[in-house]
This record gives C-alpha cells, sequence and structure tokens, in this order.
C-alpha cells in the first residue's frame, strides 16, 4: 500500500484527518501567568486533565486518556530521572519537549503501521528568574511556543482545543488582555472566558470575530452551572521547591460565579 | 522511548516506585554491591578505607509534635573531616530524616527517598502513605545491606513524620537491616546515643514534666543539653563551636509542618541555657 511516496503521503494526511476528528471534541486548556505564577484552568465533565510534570512544570492533555497517561509517565520520568541524577535546576521543559517528547510522538505518527498517539499536550513551566514558558505539544511532534524568539512577540499563555479555530480564537482574546500582574482571582475570571471563547467556537467555529460580551457571559455561566471547575498553580511564593498547587473547586466556584 | 506503543503492554507491577526506575537504569545504587564470589570491596576490619561517619541525632515527642536534632560533626577514625554537617534532612513538607552513620550512604538515601515520595505523588495522582513512606525507608536500608555486611556505609536512621489523618506527629527509629519500629516517646542513634538515651529516660521519667507534656522552649533546651553532654564524651560527636558559632541543627514538625530554629534563635537559648 505505501510503496510509492504517493501512497505514504496519503496516509499520512488521513491518519492526520482521522485524529483531528478524533481531537475534535476536546476542551479548551488554557495556561495564563498572573502575578506569582501561572494558572492552569479548564472546565470538564468526566476525568483530570491537568497534572504535576515536576518542581516547576504542570501539563495539561486531550485526547485518548490511554495515551495521554503513556506521555505524562514518561515525562515525569524523564524529569525525576534527570533532576535526581543532576539537580531539579537541570530539568527543563525545553529540553523535555525538544529532545525526548517530540521525537517520539513524531516517530509514532509516521510509521503507519503503529498507533499514533492521539493527544494534544499544553506544557508550561515556571520561569526561574525568566521568563515563563509555554508549549503546545502535537500528535505529530509540532512544536508551538509562546514566542519571544525568532521576531515572534512573546505571550504570557498558551492554549490548546479540540480544533485549530478555537485554539485560535482564544489566542486572539488573551493577546487583548493583560494580565501577567494580575492577582489570581482576576486571572482566573480571564481564564474562563478564553475557556468560554474556545467552547463555543468549538460548537460553531465560523466567523473570525470574537463572540460578543454577553454571549459569554451566558454560554460561561450555562456551563459552569453544567461541569466542574479544575485548575492548578504553579506558584512562584511556595515555600517549597514544588511550586503545584490543585486549586479546589470549592474556592473558585463562588469567585468565578460571583464575575458573572 | 516507547516500544511497545502499538501492543497492549501493561504498566509493569512497580509503577510509582522511583527506586526501581533508578535500578533498572544503574543510576542506583551507585556504589557497586559485592559479587556473589567474594568480596569486590576491601572491609572495614582490614582497614582498606577510612569511612567518614556522622554521629549523634535524637527526636523526642513535645507537645506540639516532634523536635528532631543532630549535631553537625562528620568523622574519619580520628579525624573531624566536616564540622558543619547537616544530618537531620527535610524529604518533604511533613518528614524529616536524620542519619547517623555513612554520610555518602545517607544522603543517597535522602535524595531517593525524597524522589520516591514525588514521583509516586506526581505519577499515582494521591499522597503515598504514611506507613508506605515508612517502609520506603525501610527497603532503602535493606538495599544496602550486602554494603554493610562488607563493612562499608552502614545508616542507621530516624524518621519523623507528621500523620494527617490522625493529627498527631509520629516517629520511627531503624536498625541497619530495615527493621522499622516506631518510638513512644523519644529515639536516638549515633555514637553519643547511649548518653542521650540515658538523659531522655531521665527527663521522661523523673523530671519535673513528661517529654510530651514539654513546651517548645523547654523542649529545645532539653535536645541542645542533651547534644552538648554527648559530645563531652564521645569524641565523634560535635559539641557547640563557641567561637565558629556552629550550633546543632534543630528542627521541629508541628500541624503546620516543619521549622527550622534559626541559628540566632539557637545562639541565644544556648548563651542563656546551656553554656
Amino acid at each position: 500500500m505505501i510503496e510509492e511516496p504517493y501512497r505514504w503521503v496519503e496516509a499520512i494526511a488521513n491518519r492526520r484527518e482521522y485524529i483531528e476528528h478524533q481531537l475534535a471534541g476536546g476542551s479548551p486548556i488554557a495556561a495564563l501567568s498572573y502575578r506569582d505564577g501561572i494558572l492552569l484552568f479548564t472546565l470538564g465533565r468526566e476525568r483530570q486533565k491537568l497534572f504535576e510534570i515536576y518542581d516547576r512544570i504542570g501539563m495539561g492533555a486531550i485526547g485518548h486518556p490511554g495515551d495521554i497517561e503513556r506521555l505524562r509517565m514518561a515525562a515525569i520520568e524523564i524529569a525525576s530521572t534527570e533532576g535526581f541524577a543532576r539537580s531539579a535546576h537541570d530539568v527543563s521543559l525545553r529540553r523535555l519537549a525538544n529532545y525526548s517528547l517530540s521525537p517520539a510522538l513524531k516517530a509514532a505518527f509516521e510509521q503507519i503501521y503503529g498507533a499514533p498517539y492521539l493527544t494534544r499536550m499544553l506544557l508550561a513551566e515556571l520561569g526561574r528568574g525568566g521568563p515563563n514558558l509555554f508549549l503546545r505539544l502535537d500528535y505529530d511532534g509540532a512544536i508551538h511556543t509562546n514566542g519571544g524568539v525568532f521576531g515572534r512577540a512573546f505571550e504570557e499563555f498558551g492554549v490548546i482545543s479540540g480544533s485549530q479555530a478555537s485554539a485560535a480564537k482564544m489566542e486572539l482574546f488573551l493577546r487583548g488582555k493583560n494580565f501577567a500582574r494580575a492577582s489570581l482571582e482576576d486571572v482566573a475570571a480571564i481564564a474562563c472566558d478564553a475557556w468560554t471563547i474556545g467552547h463555543l467556537a468549538l460548537a460553531d467555529g465560523e466567523g473570525e470575530d470574537l463572540p460578543s460580551a454577553g454571549d459569554i457571559a451566558k454560554h460561561r455561566s450555562a456551563q459552569l452551572a453544567a461541569a466542574s471547575i479544575e485548575a492548578a498553580v504553579l506558584d512562584r511564593s511556595s515555600a517549597l521547591p514544588i511550586t503545584w498547587r490543585p486549586l479546589p473547586e470549592s474556592w473558585l466556584r463562588p469567585l468565578l460565579e460571583a464575575s458573572d | 522511548m516507547d516500544p511497545a506503543h502499538s501492543g497492549a503492554a501493561l504498566p509493569p507491577p512497580d509503577a510509582g516506585d522511583f527506586a526501581a526506575i533508578l535500578r533498572r537504569q544503574g543510576c542506583y545504587p551507585q556504589i557497586p554491591q559485592m559479587s556473589p564470589a567474594g568480596a569486590s570491596l576491601p572491609s572495614h576490619a582490614s582497614g582498606g578505607v577510612t569511612q567518614t561517619h556522622g554521629t549523634t541525632i535524637l527526636a523526642f515527642k513535645y507537645a506540639d509534635g516532634v523536635l528532631v536534632a543532630g549535631d553537625r560533626r562528620a568523622t574519619a577514625g580520628n579525624l573531624v573531616v566536616y564540622d558543619r554537617a547537616d544530618k537531620v534532612l527535610e524529604i518533604d513538607a511533613d518528614s524529616l530524616m536524620a542519619i547517623a552513620g555513612v554520610p555518602a550512604t545517607a544522603w543517597e538515601m535522602a535524595r531517593v527517598l525524597e524522589h520516591s515520595f514525588q514521583f509516586y505523588r506526581r505519577s499515582q495522582l494521591q499522597e503515598m502513605s504514611l506507613e508506605g513512606k515508612v517502609r520506603a525507608l525501610s527497603k532503602l536500608l535493606r538495599d544496602n545491606l550486602g554494603l554493610v555486611l562488607q563493612g562499608v556505609g552502614v545508616v542507621v536512621p530516624l524518621f519523623a513524620t507528621y500523620d494527617r489523618q490522625a493529627g498527631v506527629a509520629r516517629l520511627y527509629f531503624y536498625d541497619a537491616m530495615g527493621a522499622q519500629f516506631e518510638a513512644a516517646d523519644y529515639a536516638a542513634t549515633g555514637s553519643g546515643s547511649g548518653a542521650i538515651r540515658s538523659i531522655l529516660h531521665y527527663e521522661n521519667t523523673w523530671g519535673k514534666k513528661v517529654l510530651a507534656k514539654r513546651k517548645e522552649s523547654e523542649a529545645v533546651i532539653l535536645a541542645l543539653r542533651a547534644l552538648d553532654t554527648a559530645a563531652e564524651s564521645d569524641t565523634a560527636t560535635g559539641g557547640v563551636d563557641r567561637r565558629g558559632r556552629v550550633y546543632p541543627i534543630v528542627k521541629l514538625i508541628t500541624q503546620a509542618g516543619i521549622r527550622t530554629l534559626a541559628e540566632k534563635d539557637l545562639a541565644r537559648i544556648f548563651n542563656k541555657e546551656v553554656r
């Protein structure tokens, strides 16, 4: 079937289409810098989607739980072994993504007799003195960063969603906001709005424009009522080297419902 | 990374066990173990290796939790190697490991332990149970047994942690083979521990108050006096270096987590109550 190059390209294209279709229902995830660190935020109905990888690295993922789990385990194992053998300071998201995860994803994606990873990941790393790093890592191994290099403007956020159109709208919305010095309460409200915009775009991806403030508020309160809130921070002010802290829904929900 | 990706490989039965991963990768233990054919390392008795030892740590329960203290001296034979050694190590937000014995193995064990607890929480998405943590140290000690039998790298630790379920601080001590014992009131190990145990037994039985009823300030004074007494007769235990202002390490585990006593507070208490 794939003896000819053309067939291989076709097979890859089919596979891409198949995976995009599988991911299309994925609920958006947003990660935003704020005054004391990074907030990771999503709404969900079923399983956990935000995970701690290492002292200063967090992950959000959509896709097949089995594949997410395998990649999550690999990431934790690589980071922990490095942190043990050298030091926690030597664990970096850039190396983890570029040298370990991305090649594995690409290899699985292009070996068309094997199963690809049905997953899209958002990784965030709390900077040590420097800027925060946000990475989107796709099923084909492609890495999209939050810029700051090669002439691309630096952004204080990263998002993933089930479709490109949805993620693009979330990015458009977040580019218009200023939150890097905001409080956790304020950034949580912005993250919730970004999620809402992404979620609306999943159902109705047409059009370039952002929904009106009224539409956002309406959809947001409907979704808040139907889903559970999942959020965690990488908190720079933590007394321990471990910065990951899940935010309890009991704290977040009244806050977000009040800001409706 | 994952050769079995397309297959239906289940996770290995040691999932969540960081030490097992390190062993698989050859990262731990880093010191070669004895080969079955016979000793591959010179034994201590033959005088081949003069090992560095750390000595005398104590821990007891007081009114708010557990106090853990250690002197600062590391020795090799008659030689003082280091007078600022830290033998009371923080493993996680609630747990301390205090070591007497060979620092090379003990610090490595502490690192493995620290990473094991974090790895378990991250990978299994739940905190390791208190029993699991206590057993984890026991397993590391057993791993080390081969070396101990060759006379190298013996470690006898204490482990103290806050039991969030029961709302009490707990204290454990171990032997070199990895047996674990929960201490009711106090524990001490290291070359100066004989003196320390005598003092703590005396204070707990005939002192003004039982140890468990003493306030923090009283507990700290007792710990400093006990270590000073141990240093009186045991050369391997460092007393207080008055000129260099090196004081013992004193850490407290309470409901609020771990707190380390600042050097200036120790100096003040020492000058007023111990000297």
